[in-house]
């Protein structure tokens, strides 16, 4: 019984050495930005979902597959290109960030994709067809929250260090398969399960 | 401490989990994140997530099959066989498949490349144009040597050649200039003869490789099936193969007779003289035939006399029947009047015009190599001032005794036009990189009255600087002030295509023609049926062989490599040759009955000596060789050819003489004896072969003709089997008490698959596979490796037992006599998981990573798996790989990772692998008839990579459960059997059929 002891305890001391290293690693940029949170310091561009996507006065009800053109029809949800910004901002010069705006045209001159921050991501070894799950009848805030309330997406905290000790994403699940089954297994109008639980729908 | 003691295993792992986040997230620090880069200006063409399918044609040999190419986000992934094409009709080789390996091959240039002293230095293409335009300006004379292109790049060079005063020879390692010869001087043909091998019901080839080589594999590999197999009348062609050896294509024969390397001419003619009643049948070689009985062919071939005539008789009246003169691995110095001969037989049975035609100009090889002995005379002699090098290679193809690379060396100025490194670019002054074909225009005229227009299907690979050699051509042209009437090569094919249409819209007929892969005009057919006297003297008699050893050597194209142009794709290098499964390097292959003469062992290295060179390579013993032949095969021993060909393997054309065959100018490959002596050393030789035995294990069982009908009732899989053990929950191994047993009974009664099974009536997915129709070509293990990111290992870890191939290819020998005419049974089984229903594998894993879902397929869940490797262990059909390293990493150098199947997980070490039945086509599938049409997949949605590619369409894939579906269809024949089944009770999915032989089934039977 003493050794089942030693395993917790190397344990531990491995998982706090390494919350350290995120910690440290993690509140650097945030200092350096002059207290704006991690992930809007890393965005190249400062970009306000709620700005496009909010119904509040002043913004722009858009639809979400507006830009995020291919959910209802590919696995990928798809990103928009630089000329489909472009394309409104010619005309929209941005009120609130206008030097915000303004990079838009510098990638599009320069010929160069926006190198957007990932934020959603499930790994590699998952297949998540999008356009399944919108078809379904599932919205994307059921998934992604309410993005269109979100100035800065904040990045989900992966891990079960960052679970436990990191304030918690109260949607976003998608880096735990129990997230995800949690759902599958609801009954639908017929009382069976709505989707399979199966591992190879996804996992192949 | 044991798991039970205090401890659960659960909190066990829980434990390691706390502790191994830690270690994961340290490793992910704010440097690590990914990024999405949008598109600039979004092309309409493409979704993201959406596969974007192009018509194309493969250009990697003369066969010219029609290509669908699969891409994703703008990347070719994956190439398929396109089923409108007339000719290839949906087939593809395992080296078409592997073109993606050649268009991604990270040893391409960079950029055209200009010598400086001892290295070659990246230069800019005006530079590089204006160099070669100034150098032909200057030059005395130049000559241009092309291999195979296609109709409008090789009116292009001619007329680039013309206005630059050039001198053009016409040039491919491997060509049929015998059979062209024959054709012509018989029949006044001006291409190659189109087989009707489907037609047939009597096949004889004399050493012709039909499925390996020549005008058309694919589409003649589709013939043999057809035409080999059993249909629904109970009735198959039958065929026979008449050599020293047996290539893949001999070993689907029904009968061998191994006729003494060089006696078609004789065995033909005197066939022919049996059947045709009077000399006179021969019209103008009436004489030939008065001079040729039984007898005499009988003693130029070494078989029985009886064995010809009855053979003759079989001939004419067995039809319809077809006879093929030799291949590529046949050409000797009498190669053309062997053609000749063997056209005699086919006029006296009645089979010109009906078997094989001689009107349909089907498009040979680029041929000449008595031209290409001129040219090197020419070179030598220093009457060569710029020379260019496109499509071939011929430091390495041309025999090292030809003095090709001294005579080279003499040239002013050297130029390739090689889009990667070979041996001859190696020689040359500049490079010009080529696109490969999958990013280029060109067209093909496979034979005639069909056209078929190869298209980029992606924008070139950014990280090779490549133009098309077409651009360069018309580019130059230009500064040397010759208009050659467009400024790129796409405008010089579309002007010649539009002055080549008629009538209607040009614009919907060539959009039309890039939809479809090809276009098929009306062209008359028939016609030259008469026979022409030869304008040359025909000598019908056995060649003669260059002394200086007492075993004949025949030498044949590579099924992998061709004559070496295919060599540098790790694909082709680690597919288990057709015949010997052996993967990498090169083997000498003797009769056991020769090598036990002379006290040599398998494994042994020799040197192989002829009179013109010698090389050292390890002995493969193999019965389908006759005792006074070996072979080796092409391809092998490249200097100069980038990382994985350099250095494997011997190349065989050192120990040839430089010497055409006198009528068809072609290259003499079966010249020479050699002498074989043991060099004393030894090694392991890389097979992936087991066992050539079945040891009466009813692996891959046959069926007489004759019992067809009868034995349906006695051997079909009816009555129950046995009660089984399956592991259930935690709970262990229970008995489960079975009922049914067919293929159709999914779940059975009584089994339960574990908590994850949803209870739904869903399908069960399950594959038949007609070992009637497969004939061993292989094409669907490459077809399976492209789809499933399926890594390659090396040779060193293939010697380990460590390759990774989903399909392995069984080959066994049941009789194969080299000694005398007879019937040859010789099987080929497509070994893949077999998803049993009773799977041994499952029950072993500790982490269920492997488990049975609910559509009865044996799935592998990666992510869930720790390597512990039982499930191999457990495995009978030893089909389950294992990642032993970072196969996936660090094998696969930029941009050869372009290549992935994006659908696919990408595994790497330590994580067990197997056939998932395609599982992502079955998604795939799936998402699109949900998605367009709001239903469930119907049959025929889903086709796996393998039944894909099948030339021989051997593999059928559906729903078992289905009672309507195809392959319950195929499922119901009396010859449907399960592996190893009745003997361990395993359920698989996967259904064979047996192989129909003519001859009674003595062993290997499923008794």
């Amino acid at each position: 019984m003493k050794k089942h002891w030693l395993i917790g305890g190397l344990a531990g001391v491995f998982a706090l050495t390494g919350l350290a290293f995120v910690q440290g690693g993690g509140t650097q940029p945030s200092a350096a930005a002059g207290g704006t949170t991690l992930s809007s310091a890393v965005q190249p561009i400062a970009f306000p979902h709620n700005q496009h996507a909010g119904s509040e006065p002043g913004q722009g009800k858009m639809d979400c597959q507006f830009c995020h053109f291919s959910a209802e029809r590919s696995v990928d949800a798809g990103i928009p290109s630089v000329a489909t910004c472009w394309g409104c901002h010619q005309l929209i010069p941005g009120a609130n960030n206008p030097q915000e705006v303004a990079k838009i045209k510098e990638y599009l001159d320069a010929g160069e994709g926006i190198p957007w921050v990932r934020i959603y991501k499930v790994s590699d070894h998952v297949h998540f067809p999008h356009m399944r799950h919108v078809n379904a009848g599932l919205t994307c805030q059921q998934c992604h929250g309410e993005i269109q309330t979100m100035q800065v997406l904040e990045p989900p905290n992966r891990g079960i260090v960052g679970k436990l000790l990191l304030p918690q994403d109260p949607v976003w699940g998608g880096d735990n398969m129990g997230w995800c089954v949690e759902c599958h297994r609801q009954p639908n109008e017929s009382g069976v399960q709505q989707a399979s639980t199966d591992c190879a729908v996804c996992h192949y | 401490m044991t798991m039970t003691d205090g401890i659960k295993r659960r909190d066990f792992l829980k434990v390691l989990g706390v502790s191994g986040a830690g270690a994961t997230l340290s490793g992910c620090g704010p440097g690590d994140v990914e990024k999405l880069i949008p598109y600039v200006v979004a092309p309409d063409e493409i979704t993201p997530g959406v596969a974007t399918w192009y018509t194309t044609v493969c250009g990697s040999c003369s066969a010219q099959c029609g290509m669908w190419v699969r891409t994703r986000e703008g990347r070719a992934v994956k190439v398929e066989g396109n089923p409108n094409h007339p000719v290839s009709q949906g087939g593809l080789c395992s080296k078409g498949h592997a073109s993606l390996q050649h268009l991604y091959n990270p040893d391409r240039f960079a950029g055209p490349m200009i010598r400086e002293g001892d290295h070659l230095r990246q230069g800019t293409w005006a530079e590089a144009e204006q160099l070669l335009a100034a150098k032909v300006r200057a030059a005395s004379g130049v000559l241009f040597v092309s291999g195979g292109v296609g109709p409008s790049m090789d009116s292009l060079i001619g007329e680039f050649v013309t206005a630059v005063g050039g001198t053009r020879v016409e040039y491919d390692a491997v060509s049929d200039a015998a059979l062209q010869e024959a054709a012509r001087m018989v029949y006044g043909a001006s291409g190659l003869p189109r087989y009707d091998i489907a037609q047939s019901r009597l096949l004889l080839s004399f050493g012709n490789d039909f499925i390996e080589s020549g005008s058309s594999p694919v589409a003649h590999n589709k013939g043999l099936a057809k035409m080999s197999s059993v249909d629904d009348h109970q009735s198959k062609g039958r065929f026979i193969y008449l050599g020293a050896r047996l290539s893949t294509t001999g070993l689907n024969a029904d009968e061998w007779i191994p006729i003494r390397p060089g006696s078609e001419a004789a065995v033909a003619l005197g066939m022919a003289s049996v059947i045709a009643e009077d000399a006179s049948a021969a019209g103008p070689y009436a004489d030939v035939l008065r001079s040729y009985s039984p007898a005499t062919a009988a003693a130029a071939a070494g078989v029985s006399e009886d064995a010809i005539r009855e053979l003759a008789e079989r001939f004419a009246s067995e039809g319809p029947s077809l006879a093929m003169g030799p291949g590529a691995g046949a050409n000797h110095r009498g190669a053309t009047a062997a053609h000749v001969a063997v056209m005699i037989l086919n006029h006296v049975a009645g089979n010109a015009g009906r078997t094989v035609h001689y009107d349909a100009g089907v498009t040979a090889a680029a041929s000449s190599y008595a031209e290409m002995e001129s040219a090197v005379s020419a070179m030598a002699a220093g009457q060569v001032g710029v020379a260019i090098i496109h499509g071939a290679n011929p430091a390495y193809t041309m025999p090292a005794a030809s003095g090709f690379r001294a005579a080279f060396e003499q040239v002013g100025f050297k130029v390739s036009f090689a889009s990667a490194m070979d041996e001859t670019a190696a020689m040359a002054d500049l490079i010009l990189p080529d696109r490969h074909f999958l990013e280029a225009w060109g067209d093909s005229m496979p034979r005639a009255g069909v056209m078929a227009i190869q298209q980029p299907v992606m924008q070139a690979v950014p990280h090779f600087d490549s133009k098309q050699s077409g651009d360069v051509l018309l580019a130059v042209a230009t500064q040397l002030g010759s208009d050659l009437g467009s400024a790129t090569f796409y405008e010089y094919l579309r002007a010649r295509h539009m002055a080549m249409h008629d009538t209607g819209d040009f614009e919907a007929t060539w959009q039309a023609a890039l939809h479809a892969g090809a276009v098929e005009h009306d062209m008359p057919m028939g016609g030259m049926s008469e026979m022409r006297a030869p304008d040359a003297a025909l000598s019908f008699d056995p060649p003669v062989f260059d002394a200086g050893g007492d075993l004949v050597l025949v030498v044949h194209p590579s099924p992998r490599f061709g004559a070496g142009e295919f060599s540098n794709s790790p694909w082709m290098q680690e597919l288990p040759d057709p015949v010997s499964k052996i993967t990498w390097h090169s083997w000498l292959e003797m009769n056991p009955h020769t090598a036990e003469q002379r006290g040599i062992r398998e494994g042994d290295i020799v040197t192989v000596s002829s009179s013109h060179g010698a090389v050292d390579v390890p002995i493969w013993l193999y019965p389908g060789i006759r005792e006074d032949s070996v072979a080796l095969a092409m391809g092998g021993g490249h200097t100069d050819m980038g990382r994985w060909a350099t250095g494997q393997g011997v190349n065989v054309m050192d120990l040839l003489p430089s010497e055409s065959e006198q009528l068809s100018g072609g290259l003499v490959t079966l010249a020479t004896t050699v002498s074989v002596s043991p060099t004393g050393e030894r090694r392991r030789i890389a097979t992936i072969a087991g066992s050539d035995d079945q040891h009466d294990r009813p692996i891959a069982p046959a069926v007489a003709l004759a019992e067809l009908g009868h034995a349906a009732e006695a051997e079909h899989e009816e009555d129950g089997h046995e009660e089984f053990k399956e592991l259930q929950g935690a709970g262990g191994f229970v008995p489960v008490p079975s009922g049914g047993g067919a293929a159709t009974a999914f779940p059975l009664e009584g089994t339960q698959h574990g908590p994850y099974a949803d209870a739904h009536e869903g399908p069960r997915w399950g594959m038949a596979i007609d070992l009637d129709k497969c004939t061993g070509c292989s094409a669907c293990v490459t077809a399976c490796q492209s789809e499933n990111n399926v890594p390659w290992v090396g040779e060193g870890q293939v010697l380990m037992g460590r390759d990774m191939n989903w399909v392995r290819i069984e080959r066994y020998y049941e009789h194969i006599d080299a000694t005398q005419a007879g019937d040859l049974d010789v099987r080929f089984l497509p070994m893949i998981c077999q998803h049993c229903g009773n799977a041994p594998c499952e029950p072993v894993c500790p982490v269920f990573a492997t488990y049975h879902t609910p559509e009865g397929v044996n799935a592998q869940i990666y992510n869930r798996c720790v390597g512990t490797r039982y499930c191999a262990n457990n495995c009978p059909y030893k089909v389950r790989v294992f990642n032993w390293y970072r196969y996936t990493d660090e094998n696969v150098p930029e941009p050869m990772n372009w290549q992935w199947n994006p659908d696919v997980t990408v595994r790497t070490n330590g994580v067990m692998e197997k056939c998932s039945f395609c599982m992502q086509r079955v998604r795939d599938a799936e998402n699109r008839a949900a998605l367009e049409e709001g239903r469930a997949v119907r049959d025929g949605d889903i086709v796996t990579a393998c039944q894909q590619s099948c030339p021989a369409e051997a593999i059928v894939f559906g729903n078992i459960r289905d009672p309507n579906s195809r392959v319950s269809q195929i499922v119901s024949s009396e010859r449907t059997y399960r592996v190893l089944d009745e003997l361990i009770n395993t359920q698989p999915a996967v259904n064979y059929l047996k192989k129909v032989t003519f001859h009674e089934v003595v062993s290997g039977g499923h008794e």
